[in-house]
């Protein structure tokens, strides 16, 4: 049994990157065109390469042990009658698999016999779903009976579909051969299967015919690869990296005719350089490829190597993080997926479930209706209500009825523990709740023998005519109102014949292949009509922790939340009220979307619509509500008025929906170019969670699916707010000051090869030495920048206080063409700082070439050093020894390279920093270069403030310098500088934003649409979720 | 405020929790990202300070620059045209390039007292050394050894002749310098120290002593300076310091050092053989008589950036302190945070 071979995919742009560095290695070995030593180019690759190759080969290493351990299991197979031992990878499809209890399942097997005369027998789930309750598991019909002696004997055929990864259905069929049963064929499900890493449970032992091996079980193919997800930046520093090839390519081609032409006409003059009169063709290229070499730097090849580090790091922080560990369970967080996390600093849109994300998922039996009657009004628990205690012990035959239907309809098993208590495990918490409160109720359920429950919309039309529903009908809406979770049950006594009758076509439905589960229901439903209604139950769910408060934050920080869930309309109202989804009127509006036909919901669709339109100038709380029937219209004959609703709202309900509508909506909303975060608990949540830019996953009790296919798993919803805010605000701010700064070192060095080039006779020559191209973007300048991965511009509490701030990462203010081309300035200046003063200071009988290349490049490297200390916000032990650290060891590697005899800089570094006069230049290139960017940060610090800026001030100047360590001390400070905030007040704020950088320049709007109404809103109330640039780009 | 009081009751119950579950994450300031950190904040003070303090030290530093670069002496003579006989002056290339005499006689005028050593330069203008064709034709390893005498492929064209290696190959080597000046100082001949002129480690390592001139000018085409084929290289001090290649186009090479002070008003007549072709690409050609200081030789130009950053610090410092007066305003004043004002008044 192989596992899956993981191969590396890396994102598509990372290969373009591989292939352009792979292509430049390759033209350097052209010894024509290269300006300097191959080795400068090949160096660099080779070490990034066997970097990400060592991290891979470290990965598949213990891939391979884990592997193999799995592969070399000991199993038991019975082969002609015998139990023989053979390697877990040795087992063959169409094997007879022997198992014991507690044993783990090695393949995916199809059940033929067990011990015990129980027909249900059990299975541990929890590897594969993470779910921990017990599975039943039966024989197939067709095996029930065969002497345990004719094992050997047994042949058959097993009809079984293509393997896919949907580990709750198996639609096979099996047909053993005589002398066993006849020619009947059985039909297969999931119910009679041990899928593979589960465990065997309450059964002594098990056989099963293996019939997915290898990669084709269901876990197998579960595990595929996700599909790569790009983040918002990623994008960004893309197309920053095609105009920077642009600009290369401009610059290459200038500088080749250049060079043409400055050949033709004065290389000919110049007798020493001996240009042939007669060249061949390929001669006009060769100008223009070396330049070509020499700009190959401008993209940087080291950014591959510093992100993937970085990015490692950061998800690392995000799993080390004790503030978000859930205490109950002692699950930290995880982060399955390494290289997304500045993208939770952009998330403008979360969608979430309902169900275990919001809530507790700890159902509790509150409330209940039996025929007309209350229960559990007064004090909130039906179970201690004297009055429903005395309809039981008095024999009331509809409380009786009631608590039997509570009892067995459901498939609840109950497990004897060693003590002799019933403890019940259950699929659904909800049935689970149900039968402890009736086990309380002295209803002890104990065995399982074949009763409805539903939710109340699916019941009541079933319900028999005659029957008073409005009762029923009242109560459900009476607890929908009151956040709890309701459930009706009904009863109706069938006759003998009409159940045999109702089973032969159940059997039939069961045993087909394609559409099975859709047949079965269709079957059910017949069953399910003239229902008596015997009551209703209320089942409380509650809050989690933390819960509204963190949805204030993080809607303060702009973020617009839409809650999806397959709950009724009132329960999700109710819920969204309780946790500040919506303020309660006057403040908020709630606008409803129903219908159910096209013409219904299209009206209330428009109506909904100019509602929205005319509101968004007033401070109001909008939000609308649609139910999953309405939104399949709306989605689909009036896509664009629902997706401009969509783009309106800051926040939706949508109830009654479906795993594939969430998805759907996630959908929509990615469409309008925005970023959203999914996150939910449970497997209906997978799709949208998959689908998201960002996928969460509460690691909770509805069993670890989503958790699994989420990029992120958190133990509870309150920690969102820290992985938001904090997590992906630093990595997004560390990570546009990171990759800046990479274009910007890389930019200068290409500057000054550039302007050298002008007073070379454009002929490509380099001025500075292999040595020093090979290690400048490697070592010299990658390494302080990466401890900018701890840098802090913000504490985190002062982020938790002013969410607000969160507004930059969203619109993606720190990195964008404008603070490119700010950065982009800033590398020519100290381009033509370094330049100018080198070569000025260095004229005439100093200007020797490996000394002046030498002294450009100190300057580089001084220059930045000053330009990270000067970008870093806070200064810790690893910034200092980096940033300083880094400029002693460059004087080391080349005073190291400068005592190699044979090497061309050979004496180079001692004579120049035996020179005054280098000390000299150096300090007058960081004067020059340092004085005018200080002068304009601190202009723009002081006078045109960011909000980060005045956070900043007011958090340093609120004492003494505050470390990060004693954050006791700081939330005082910090109240009494903010005290006169309204923000610490959340309730008197005006839930209208503005966007928070009215005055500036840059804040240009996301519009959508022509009206000129929509601007007025979105300029105040849709917190211009993304600057215009994106716009724009998109629409090129 | 809940945010405050939610982590702060995380943080408190960590410990307990942390007995209880070996597999959460080991606490330590590093990976809670709390290590102290200096954070600076750009005050008015700590800026104007810095501004000031940046151009008390440039100031004088470019003060004393200008003063260095003003000590030094330095007389230079601008020879290409004058040393070219009127009547050959329309064609140039064709004098340089033929057989006529090209002895010159210059004049020079010590003008302020030069104390020895003083180095005798010679500048070419418009010579780029720097080609990237120029500046690769070299083999340093043939330089270096007898061994390699055959690594000549980076030379060409000027890699063999007639089949026989060059030594020393490449067109750096064979556009040799060969202007030759010989010095008289009031008619008595002034000795030019021509030992020592090379690089120290340039001698020893980079240019052997076993390395001897081979088919040097023996080519199609002829260069520059012959070399004589009796003296290893490591002693061809002419050719070592030639093939220090320069950076930039217009460049001073060492041609010797005068060992004695001269004095003001001290006329030197300088003979020099005018062999080197310039004239075909407009090149200039000087002669440059110079002292030296601490800084090197004559050069303003650290001397006035110096003065000129040093200048803008203190400009942008008063501008901050005028700007801070005029203009205070609070750091950090929470009501510039836009969310806090007025909604109406915001826009």
């Amino acid at each position: 049994m192989k596992r899956f071979v993981y191969i590396n995919d890396d994102e598509a742009s990372k290969e373009v990157m591989n292939q352009y560095f792979l292509l430049i290695a390759c033209l350097q070995l052209w010894s024509l065109i290269t300006p300097v030593n191959p080795a400068s180019t090949w160096g660099p690759l080779i070490f990034i390469f066997a970097v990400s190759a060592s991290k891979e080969a470290w990965d598949d290493y213990h891939r391979f042990l884990s592997d193999k351990i799995a592969n070399e299991k000991q199993v038991w197979i019975v082969k002609h009658g015998i139990k023989k031992h053979i390697q877990a990878q040795e087992i063959q499809v169409g094997n007879i698999v022997w198992l014991r209890e507690n044993d783990e399942v090695p393949c995916d097997l199809v059940l033929l016999f067990k011990c015990g005369k129980k027909w249900t027998h059990t299975l541990q789930t929890a590897a594969l779903d993470g779910e921990t309750d017990l599975k039943t598991r039966v024989i197939p019909s067709a095996c029930v009976g065969i002497d345990l002696e004719l094992l050997h004997r047994m042949k058959g055929v097993l009809e079984c579909p293509v393997p896919d990864k949907d580990i709750r259905r198996f639609d096979a069929n099996m047909r053993l051969f005589p002398p066993f049963i006849d020619n009947d064929v059985c039909s297969l499900t999931i119910k009679n299967t041990l899928l593979q890493s589960c465990y065997l449970r309450n059964t002594e032992w098990a056989c099963g015919a293996s019939v997915y091996t290898g990669n084709q079980t269901k876990l197998g193919m579960s595990r595929g690869i996700a599909e790569p997800k790009l983040t918002a930046m990623d994008a960004m520093i893309d197309k920053l990296t095609g105009a920077i090839f642009v600009f290369q390519i401009v610059v290459v081609l200038v500088l080749g005719v250049a060079g043409n032409v400055w050949k033709d006409t004065e290389a000919r003059k110049q007798w020493y350089v001996q240009y042939p009169a007669e060249a061949p063709w390929y001669e006009l290229l060769v100008i223009p490829l070396r330049f070509e070499l020499l700009c190959s730097i401008m993209i940087p090849i080291s950014i591959k190597v510093s992100l993937d580090l970085v990015k490692g790091l950061y998800a690392k922080f995000i799993e080390w993080d004790v503030e978000m560990i859930d205490q109950e369970t002692g699950t930290a967080s995880y982060a399955a997926n390494t290289a997304i996390s500045e993208d939770l600093g952009q998330v403008e849109y979360i969608l979430t479930d309902k169900t275990g994300t919001l809530t507790d998922n700890k159902m509790i039996f509150r409330r209940c209706c039996i025929g007309s009657i209350f229960y559990g009004n007064e004090n909130g628990d039906a179970l201690k209500d004297a009055h429903l205690l005395s309809a039981i012990t008095s024999g009331s035959t509809d409380v009786i009825r009631f608590l039997t239907v509570m009892a067995i309809g459901n498939t609840v098993i109950p497990v004897r523990s060693k003590a002799g208590d019933i403890v019940y495990k259950a699929q659904s918490q909800d049935e689970e709740a149900l039968v402890i409160a009736a086990a309380k109720l002295n209803m002890v359920f104990v065995g399982k023998n074949a009763n409805l429950l539903g939710a109340d919309e699916s019941i009541l039309p079933y319900a028999c005519a005659g029957q008073q529903t409005r009762t029923i009908t009242e109560a459900v809406e009476h607890y929908a109102q009151l956040g709890l979770r309701t459930l009706c049950l009904a009863w109706r006594e069938l006759e003998e014949d009409e159940y045999l009758e109702w089973l032969v076509k159940f059997k039939e439905a069961s045993s087909v292949l394609v559409d099975r589960e859709w047949r079965i229901a269709e079957v059910c439903q017949r069953l399910e009509h003239d229902l008596y209604i015997l009551g209703v139950t209320a089942i409380e769910d509650r809050l989690q922790d933390g819960v509204p408060e963190t949805i204030e934050t993080l809607r303060k920080a702009g973020i617009n939340f839409w809650m999806l869930t397959g709950d009724k309309q009132n329960t999700a109202i109710q819920i969204a009220l309780s946790c500040n989804f919506i303020s309660p009127e006057p403040k908020g509006q709630l606008l409803l979307i129903d219908g159910k036909s096209e013409e219904d919901v299209s009206r209330s669709l428009e109506r909904v619509l100019l509602t929205m339109r005319n509101t968004t100038s007033e401070p109001k709380d909008v939000a609308f509500v649609i139910d999953g029937w309405a939104l399949e219209i709306a989605v689909k004959h009036h896509r664009k008025d629902f997706v401009e609703l969509a783009i309106l709202s800051r926040t939706a309900i949508c109830c009654r929906v479906t795993p594939s509508q969430k998805a759907q909506l996630v959908e929509i909303l990615k469409s309008c170019d925005y970023r959203t975060l999914a996150i939910g608990d449970g497997g209906n949540d997978v799709r949208m969670i998959q689908q998201a830019d960002i996928g969460v996953g509460i690691s909770g009790r509805e069993g670890l699916q989503a958790a699994r296919a989420a990029d992120y798993s958190i133990g509870r919803f309150r920690f969102l707010k820290r992985l938001i805010l904090v997590h992906g605000r630093y990595s997004y701010n560390r990570r546009a000051f990171l990759s800046q700064y990479s274009f910007y070192k890389s930019l200068l060095i290409c500057f000054i090869q550039i302007f050298f080039s002008f007073i070379s006779g454009v002929s490509g020559t380099s001025l500075f030495n292999s040595v020093s191209l090979m290690a400048y973007n490697v070592f010299y300048t990658s390494v302080p920048v990466l401890v900018s991965v701890i840098d802090k511009d913000l504490s985190e509490t002062s982020v938790m206080q002013h969410p607000q701030i969160l507004f930059y990462c969203q619109a993606g203010r720190l990195l964008n063409p404008s603070t490119f081309a700010g950065w982009f300035g800033r590398s020519l200046f100290h381009a033509i700082v370094v330049f100018v003063i080198t070569i000025h200071a260095y004229a005439n009988e100093k200007s020797e070439m490996e000394e002046l290349g030498m002294v450009a490049l100190s300057g580089c490297i001084w220059l930045q050093a000053f330009v990270v200390a000067q970008e870093t916000n806070s200064f810790t032990v690893l910034q200092h020894l980096s940033i300083w650290g880094n400029l002693v060891g460059f004087y080391v590697i080349n005073f190291l390279f400068s005592a190699i005899p044979s090497s061309g800089m050979y004496t180079i570094m001692f004579r120049l920093c035996s020179q005054p006069s280098y000390w000299i230049t150096m300090f007058l290139i960081i004067g020059a270069g340092m004085g005018p960017i200080f002068a304009l940060k601190y202009y723009r610090y002081t006078y045109r403030p960011s909000k980060i800026n005045i956070l900043q001030q007011a958090e340093r100047t609120g004492g003494p310098i505050v470390t990060i360590g004693n954050i006791e001390t700081q939330p005082r400070t910090m109240e009494k500088e903010v005290s006169p905030l309204p923000i610490t007040q959340p309730k008197n704020r005006s839930p209208v934003y503005e966007p928070l950088l009215s005055e500036s320049p840059n804040a240009t709007r996301r519009s959508f649409g022509p009206g000129t109404p929509l601007e007025f809103f979105q300029s105040q109330s849709r917190l211009s979720s993304s600057s215009g640039y994106s716009r724009n780009c998109k629409d090129n | 405020m809940s945010s405050n009081t939610a982590s702060s009751s995380g943080g408190s119950g960590d410990s307990s929790a942390a007995r209880k579950n070996s597999k959460r994450p080991k606490y330590s300031k590093f990976t809670q990202q709390e290590l102290p950190a200096c954070k600076p904040i750009l005050t008015p003070g700590w800026v104007i300070s810095t501004f000031l303090i940046v151009s008390v030290i440039f100031i004088p530093l470019g003060v004393i620059s200008l003063f260095a670069s003003q000590d030094v002496v330095e007389i230079v003579d601008r020879y290409d045209n004058d040393c070219i006989p009127a009547p050959a002056r329309t064609n140039k290339v064709a004098f340089i390039q033929g057989d006529a005499p090209k002895a010159c006689n210059r004049t020079l005028t010590v003008t302020k007292r030069m104390k020895q050593p003083i180095y005798v330069y010679y500048q070419l203008d418009n010579f780029y050394q720097n080609h990237r064709r120029y500046v690769k034709s070299r083999s340093d390893s043939q330089l270096r050894s007898p061994k390699f005498e055959n690594q000549i492929s980076a030379c060409k064209p000027e890699d063999d002749a007639g089949g026989q290696p060059i030594v020393p190959c490449g067109l750096i080597a064979w556009s040799l310098f060969n202007d030759t000046y010989t010095l008289s100082r009031n008619n008595t001949p002034l000795a030019v120290n021509k030992k020592d002129i090379a690089w120290k480690s340039d001698k020893e390592h980079k240019f052997g002593n076993k390395v001897f001139p081979k088919n040097f000018q023996k080519g199609n085409l002829t260069g520059g300076a012959t070399l004589n084929p009796d003296i290893p290289l490591s002693e061809q001090e002419d050719l070592i310091v030639w093939m220090r290649t320069a950076a930039l186009p217009t460049f001073r090479k060492l041609y010797g050092k005068i060992e004695t002070d001269l004095d003001n008003g001290d006329t030197i007549q300088v003979t020099l053989q005018n062999n080197y072709n310039t004239y075909s690409f407009s090149g200039k050609k000087k002669l440059v008589l110079s002292t030296t200081s601490w800084l090197g030789g004559k050069n303003d130009f650290l001397g006035i950036a110096y003065l000129t950053v040093g200048g803008i610090c203190f400009f942008l410092a008063l501008a901050f302190t005028i700007m801070y007066l005029v203009k205070p305003r609070r750091l950090g004043d929470p009501s510039y945070l836009s969310w806090n004002r007025n909604p109406g008044g915001g826009r």
